[in-house]
């Protein structure tokens, strides 16, 4: 169709400034709508999280109704996994995938766009559940049968649970594969897959993590739909079919779900780290390997997941060995990131700080992994506060400082402007502090035999000393993300501007402008090395005599 | 009192000290896994912050200053795979030796006394040998064998008394065992730990461990006591099954005010609403089917309790009752 360029151009109903944002299809613009929506959710999932550890505060307390307090987990697990890790998660590489392969933009810009309304559609649907008659669904974010199924769970919340799920996976899953094809196809020149930056490798390892699991739950999902409204019986033991089946597919995809979620924060540490360090990463191909390894294993242990179930000791044998050879390719990322600290010139930025956090509490999560993987030890912590100690030590230690440790370094790029960095490090402290307050707790809570999901207990002394602790630390972490949300609004406003590459990184979103201009790049320097600004910088030494 | 000391332990650092073979068995594995952890926790957390710590800026350094271009080393990423390798298959060596110390099954011949744990919203129901039951109440003879058959009614539940021994899940559609021979006498709190519905929470049990003759002779008195319907199980299913709904004294809390209902002393009307539970979408909450797996005495015994009981019986009822 031709295009006649001789009339004059006059604004339409797309030109508004909210109208702009609401039908782009630019990668950055996506990409930051999905990490405000995400922050948005977090901040829900979180206030959750503090009404229940008000609850738990004291014994035989009373500040949620019961179940109320079910809802209340179900739906902070459901809207932190779903709603905030893989979209904010799916922001960042939004944003930061084609600027750091050099690409105009995404592969298919408008799926991409379908993808984000996708996902806020179906968070609408799912949080539509509290609206619903009966409340919202309250059968945990596992959400087994037969207490999600119809007899137990009648309550059309864990309906729209279930619709809201489905259109967050097909969002992801579409998604997923707008990264892929862009990754392969769209890398600047000279970009070969050992010059791709570690945070574009960590999406391509998470991104064939979603094509392959999402479909299981999707299924599940759509499975127990039928039981709940279709009057089959998969699930149902009743009707002949089997729980522990739904177990077993919703862990196929829900173990693999958990390195959906840690893969691209590991990314983003990979990324940092030398950039605050002045060193190159030790042992690139060597993180790169392990991201595609740890991919594989994690989706042969789930299992580990259902120690308790009765399968036999032979196949708790086997899913206790897999999970421990997890252990091999995330310990090769770890002592990677500190060699990389060696002899380098380590600067303590907002973005260091949590990286180095992030550091520091995964470590402690995956060694209580080791803990909860033995499956004759699982069999007391199993279903404990110990689980979720350690479940919340490798996804907010883990994912949630990553994450907050790219916002920080990416947030020049984004916004144009400098964050403040003394609230940075404030920020920093008080969710590192508050977050060991929570958690150290919890680990004892659950060997003394509290199980996880109740909404009360009857044991004073130092049980509720624990618990006490615990809410206590979750009100400081509640302060830090207040912080942060202050120091983004402040800085966004008022922050000093940013040149292209405050940080002097290595890597190519730092060659556009900040923020970029739609389609990014006029041109890109040709890349030859996994460093390219660094190896432009070194050059434009050179011609300038340097 | 003793239950509350052997809740508290030793302030979690570990699980609780056992009174059963196979939970000593475990607590050997978690001491082991926790000291290799522990040791590896110092190695490595110790270099991140010692690098951190030397290798930090120094004044007078230039922000971008470069550090030595050092892009890896072969033989460190070797040493580095190998050496976990090494240390997760002494780890896994050292449980598989343990778990049949962890399984405590039967051997042949043997003669475990077989208890069947019908699992409910939200109570459990202990069924011996002699077809007596007790409600949310174990009780076991101490160095005697002792094997749990876990069945599921509803949902899926995990019986857990971690003063004993690890938990177990029981799920609908199938049968688990738990064996466990307990070494010391007492009584243990233990809880549901698999989530199964509004009153997980509550849906606590205790096990007492008594010798092997006390128990004998109680599960003989408290056999024949069920037949003749003297026995306690009234008030036992009055309290494990009605009240954590219906509140101790039939005041209502998620479940209605049922106290003085003339329904609680009409056989012939409470058996099927027990049996079948009341779903009704239209309010918010249902009363799950409650009764299924039930001797007879079960039922008869709970209607005495109820008529014997003047906060919870209808009135007129107690004199009927006689």
């Amino acid at each position: 169709m031709a295009v006649r360029v001789d009339q004059p151009v006059l604004p339409t109903w797309k030109d508004g400034t909210v109208m702009r944002w609401l039908v782009s299809v630019d990668h950055k613009r996506i990409g930051i709508l999905y990490i405000w929506s995400a922050f948005a959710f977090f901040v829900a999932g979180g206030i959750m999280a503090l009404l229940m550890r008000l609850q738990l505060a004291s014994a035989n307390a009373d500040v949620v109704t019961k179940d109320g307090f079910n809802s209340l987990f179900t739906m902070h697990g459901t809207v932190m996994v779903f709603l905030f890790a893989m979209p904010i998660l799916a922001g960042l590489g939004n944003y930061l995938v084609p600027l750091m392969i050099g690409a105009k933009d995404m592969a298919f810009p408008r799926l991409n766009a379908f993808s984000l309304w996708l996902y806020i559609i179906g968070a609408i649907v799912l949080l539509g559940s509290f609206g619903a008659t009966g409340g919202a669904a309250r059968a945990g974010w596992t959400a087994y049968t037969p207490l999600s199924g119809p007899d137990y769970s009648p309550e059309v919340g864990q309906d729209l649970w279930i619709l809201g799920l489905h259109l967050v996976g097909v969002s992801s899953l579409l998604g997923a594969i707008n990264f892929l094809v862009t990754i392969v196809n769209m890398r600047a020149p000279g970009m070969t897959w050992t010059r791709i930056p570690l945070f574009v490798w960590a999406m391509v390892a998470q991104t064939i993590l979603i094509v392959l699991t999402v479909p299981v739950i999707a299924a599940a999902l759509l499975l127990l739909l039928l039981d709940r409204q279709a009057g089959t019986s998969i699930f149902l033991p009743d009707g002949g079919g089997s729980a522990v089946l739904y177990q077993h597919l919703f862990w196929f995809f829900g173990h693999p779900e958990v390195y959906i979620l840690i893969l691209p924060a590991f990314g983003i540490i990979s990324e940092i780290i030398p950039v605050f360090s002045r060193k190159p990463i030790f042992g690139y191909k060597a993180i790169a390997f392990s991201s595609l390894g740890i991919a594989f294993i994690s989706m042969i242990v789930w299992a580990h997941h259902m120690f308790t179930v009765g399968l036999g000791t032979s196949l708790n044998g086997y899913f206790m060995v897999a999970t421990y050879l997890v252990a091999i390719p995330t310990g090769v990322k770890i002592l990677n990131w500190t060699a990389t600290l060696w002899r380098g010139n380590i600067t303590f930025s907002t973005p260091m700080l949590y990286a180095l956090g992030m550091i520091a509490l995964f470590i402690i999560g995956g060694l209580s992994g080791i803990v909860v993987g033995n499956f004759p030890v699982d069999y007391q912590v199993h279903d404990s506060y110990y689980v979720v100690a350690h479940f919340h030590y490798t996804l907010f230690g883990g994912m949630v400082f990553g994450v907050f440790a790219g916002l920080y370094h990416w947030f020049p790029k984004m916004t144009g402007r400098m964050f403040d960095e003394r609230l940075g490090k404030a920020s920093f402290w008080l969710l590192f502090i508050g977050f060991n307050l929570t958690f150290i707790p919890q680990h004892m809570l659950g060997l003394m035999g509290m199980p996880r999901r109740v909404y009360t207990y009857d044991r004073e002394g130092v049980f509720e000393v624990y618990n006490l602790l615990s809410t206590i630390g979750a009100w400081l972490m509640a302060l830090a993300v207040l912080v942060f949300i202050l120091n983004v609004v402040k800085s966004w406003r008022s922050g000093v501007r940013a040149g292209n590459d405050p940080w002097l990184a290595d890597t190519l979103e730092w060659y556009a402008t900040s923020p970029p201009p739609e389609h990014n790049f006029e041109r890109v320097p040709y890349v030859s090395s996994h460093r390219p600004l660094r190896d432009l910088r070194i050059r434009l030494r050179g011609q300038n005599g340097g | 009192m003793a239950a509350q000391a052997a809740w508290a332990g030793n302030g979690g650092i570990a699980p609780p000290d056992s009174a059963t073979t196979s939970g000593s068995a475990i607590n050997d594995v978690y001491w082991i896994v926790i000291g290799v952890t522990a040791a590896v926790f110092l190695v490595v957390e110790g270099a991140l912050v010692w690098f951190i710590v030397r290798f930090r800026r120094r004044r007078g350094t230039e922000f971008d200053a470069d550090g030595p271009q050092i892009h890896g080393n072969t033989k460190l990423e070797l040493l580095w795979t190998s050496i976990p390798f090494l240390i997760l298959v002494a780890i896994i060596v050292v449980t598989i030796v343990k778990v049949p110390s962890v399984d405590a099954k039967p051997p042949k011949g043997a003669d475990p006394l077989v208890v069947r744990v019908e699992s409910h919203q939200f109570y459990w129901e202990y069924v011996y040998p002699n077809g007596a039951v007790t409600v949310d109440r174990l009780r076991i003879p101490v160095e005697r064998q002792v094997q749990l058959e876990l069945v599921a009614y509803d949902v899926a539940h995990s019986w857990w008394v971690p003063a004993l021994t690890g938990k177990r899940d029981a799920i609908p559609g199938r049968t688990n065992q738990l064996t466990f021979t307990a070494t010391k006498t007492g009584t243990f709190r233990g809880q549901c730990a698999e989530f199964c519905g509004v009153q997980h929470a509550v849906m606590r049990t205790e096990v007492e461990v008594v010798p092997g003759a006390e128990f004998d002779q109680w599960l003989e008195t408290e056999g024949a006591a069920q037949a003749a319907g003297t026995s306690d199980l009234g008030r036992q299913t009055w309290e494990g099954v009605c009240a954590k709904c219906h509140g101790l004294a039939g005041e209502g809390d998620i479940g209605p005010t049922i106290a003085g209902n003339p329904a609680l002393v009409d056989a012939k009307g409470l058996a099927p609403l027990l049996a079948e539970g009341r779903d009704n979408p239209q309010i918010s909450g249902y009363m799950p089917p409650i009764s299924p797996g039930w001797p007879g005495s079960q039922l008869e015994a709970l209607i005495e309790y109820v008529r014997s009981n003047p906060d919870l019986a209808p009135a007129g009822a107690a004199q009927q009752g006689g």
